[in-house]
């Protein structure tokens, strides 16, 4: 859906570039119609160093947003692949444009910071397909107060000394599809997870959302074809408290005996869901009395969350690689994995 | 056993890379390629045929109805009419030729006039000792019939495809894989009467490599053999569960199934009884299973 509304915003942004280029063709190289406008855009980075595995980072994707962000990857059994994460996301009270940085995360923490750059400035061409101008990125460090615990006290950061820069994107005239997307103002759309899984070819998956102690919770389980033991499996967890949007993830490789099944055409269908730690306990699904139920639950940085529940809904796919070609499909509708490894939570730099 | 497969193909490339350097050779105008091709008759109805071409190795095929091994090792002459080869214990070569008769230009299939190779017909004489594994075939000359081939512009020698093949036999109805270290297994069923020869048909291959050693030279045998058989042989009425008995010298059952983890396993005693050989598992963990549907698609499972 998020994906399908920035796209939307896309667009506008692309007749409104139109217009502009109208008003100014003799400078555009691009022809008038095709083009679309990256708006002008100053961010903010600042490393937070490693606490507990996480990597963790003060991110300011906008004037508007303010977002400490934790992830960690993990290896499960030496070679399946896992990553955890943590968001908070408020409000930037501070100008960015004057690398000011303030934003309030209750009882969570606090953060004053001011932007000092050291001089150093490097440039970057516009990407490929836009034109407009480089983008200059400011080295420094934020100066100022800052304090975050995060959920549980699990973080304890109080020193803003890590490595800093603030980065102005010119506006750019981009040819369709190239320019990036406008970084949402909202800070709730920072933290709402989008499936990590591609459920393409999937042959057997298990989908169940709902609230759990006052938190929207997600759990996607899938086993792609021909695919050895095991599933794939992601966990979204959202909540807001006090102006803070919060988010928890998980995606790891669970393997042998992560998701159980019926067999296709098996009715009444069941599923049992039992992924490796962080993950404990087991969840099962029953068709029959379309109960989700069980000991499931994961601990995230500073949480302990049930996963199962009567206020779930649930869906349930097994599929015959022979006639549904395409596997279950059922995240086909929510945005595309390019579109997600862009949210801040992914910005490995 | 997964090296050795890879040994086994990594020396299969070389060999046929050996053939298709001969021919880009005689693109460039360097010498033509020369065959030296024997033949034989080997014990209880076998067929045995000794070649050596200009990739330095010797390959001993014995043959018999919808069997045949082809053993390959290098030829320490590497000469064109003259031949030496150790068989790691299964036996010698060693033969000089000798021609009898004009040289010939014969119509070859597949193959244009200007890559016409020329035949010279004649013999060979020195010895020829070849015994296969548990005496399976045996077969001893001083003498054989023998023909060296020559082509000037490229080689025809491995453009036609092999007698028995019969192009309504790629009109499968469905079909099942299994490929392990050294062996696969292939199984097709067809629709009534789409082949002569049964409405099922079962094929397997295994390569296996000795290396050399100090005393020994290297060894590689390919194994194969196709048995047609009924349908009833290949029950693959459910779609995600398929049984397949082909008969002798198959024996047991193998089962290819869904679990509830939906992986595909194939399980079960299937195995197959090379001549000289013990019988060779053809199901289990170790095998990679793959079943096709013509009009629907394939399942593909792969490995830990």
């Amino acid at each position: 859906m998020g994906g399908r509304r920035l796209s939307l915003v896309a667009i506008c942004l692309a007749v409104a570039a139109v217009l502009l280029g109208a008003a100014g063709a003799g400078q555009a190289s691009l022809r008038r119609g095709k083009v679309e406008v990256q708006p002008a855009r100053t961010y903010g980075y600042l490393d937070l160093g490693r606490q507990k595995g996480y990597r963790l980072v003060l991110y300011v994707p906008n004037k508007r947003v303010v977002v400490i962000y934790g992830f960690r990857l993990d290896r499960v059994r030496s070679e399946n692949f896992g990553i955890r994460y943590s968001l908070y996301a408020v409000r930037n009270r501070g100008d960015l444009e004057q690398g000011v940085v303030r934003g309030r995360f209750g009882a969570l923490g606090r953060v004053d910071l001011h932007f000092r750059p050291n001089g150093k400035v490097s440039k970057d061409e516009p990407p490929s397909g836009c034109e407009g101008g480089s983008e200059t990125a400011k080295s420094g460090s934020f100066v100022g107060q800052l304090s975050f615990r995060g959920s549980g006290n699990y973080f304890h950061v109080s020193s803003s000394k890590g490595r800093a820069y603030l980065a102005h994107s010119p506006r750019l005239r981009c040819e369709p599809g190239r320019a990036e997307e406008v970084p949402p103002g909202s800070p709730r759309r920072y933290v709402t997870p989008s499936p990590l899984i591609s459920d393409r070819h999937s042959i057997a998956l298990f989908d169940a959302s709902g609230n759990s102690h006052g938190r929207a919770v997600r759990i996607s389980a899938v086993h792609q074809e021909g695919s050895p033991p095991g599933a794939e499996v992601q966990v979204g967890i959202v909540e807001s408290r006090h102006g803070v949007a919060i988010g928890h993830g998980i995606y790891l490789e669970g393997g042998r005996g992560t998701l159980l099944t019926s067999l296709p055409g098996a009715h009444p269908a069941t599923a049992t869901l039992a992924p490796p730690a962080p993950f404990f306990g087991k969840g099962v699904y029953s068709e029959e009395n379309q109960s989700w139920s069980g000991s499931l639950g994961v601990r995230l940085a500073g949480l302990k969350v049930p996963l199962t529940g009567p206020g779930f809904r649930m869906h349930l796919c097994v599929a015959n690689p022979l006639k549904d070609r395409n596997g279950c499909e059922y995240f086909k509708g929510e945005p595309p994995a390019d579109e997600r490894a862009a949210r801040p939570g992914w910005v490995l730099r | 056993m997964r090296a050795l497969r890879v040994a086994v193909a990594v020396l299969a490339l070389v060999v046929f890379a050996g053939f298709g350097g001969g021919a880009a050779a005689v693109a460039k105008g360097r010498a033509p390629e020369r065959w030296l091709d024997m033949d034989l008759q080997g014990s209880d109805g076998y067929s045995v045929h000794i070649s050596s071409g200009p990739s330095g190795h010797l390959n001993l095929e014995v043959s018999k109805g919808w069997f045949a091994a082809t053993y390959v090792t290098r030829d320490q002459l590497a000469a064109p009419d003259r031949v030496k080869a150790q068989l790691r214990g299964l036996g010698t070569v060693s033969v000089r030729f000798h021609p009898r008769g004009p040289v010939r230009q014969p119509t070859t299939p597949y193959c244009s006039k200007k890559q016409r190779p020329t035949l010279q017909p004649g013999l060979v004489r020195g010895t020829i000792k070849f015994a296969g594994e548990r005496d399976y075939v045996r077969v001893e000359a001083d003498e054989a019939k023998a023909s060296i081939e020559e082509s000037k512009r490229g080689s025809c020698r491995y453009a036609s495809p092999p007698p028995e093949f019969d192009p309504r036999e790629r009109d499968w109805a469905s079909k099942f894989t299994a490929s392990g270290d050294g062996v696969f297994f292939l199984a097709r069923r067809y629709q009534p009467g789409a082949i002569p020869t049964g409405d099922a048909l079962y094929f397997t291959e295994t390569g296996e490599l000795f290396k050399e050693t100090p005393a020994l030279p290297w060894l590689l045998i390919w194994r194969e053999i196709k048995v047609p058989a009924p349908a009833s042989t290949f029950q693959d009425a459910h779609p995600e569960h398929l049984t397949i008995s082909p008969p002798p010298p198959f024996s047991g059952t193998g089962s290819f199934a869904r679990t509830p983890e939906s992986v595909f396993t194939w399980t079960g005693d299937l195995a197959l009884q090379f001549p000289g050989l013990d019988p060779i598992p053809l199901a289990g963990s170790g095998f990679e299973p793959g079943y096709c549907l013509r009009e629907s698609g394939c399942i593909d499972q792969h490995l830990d």
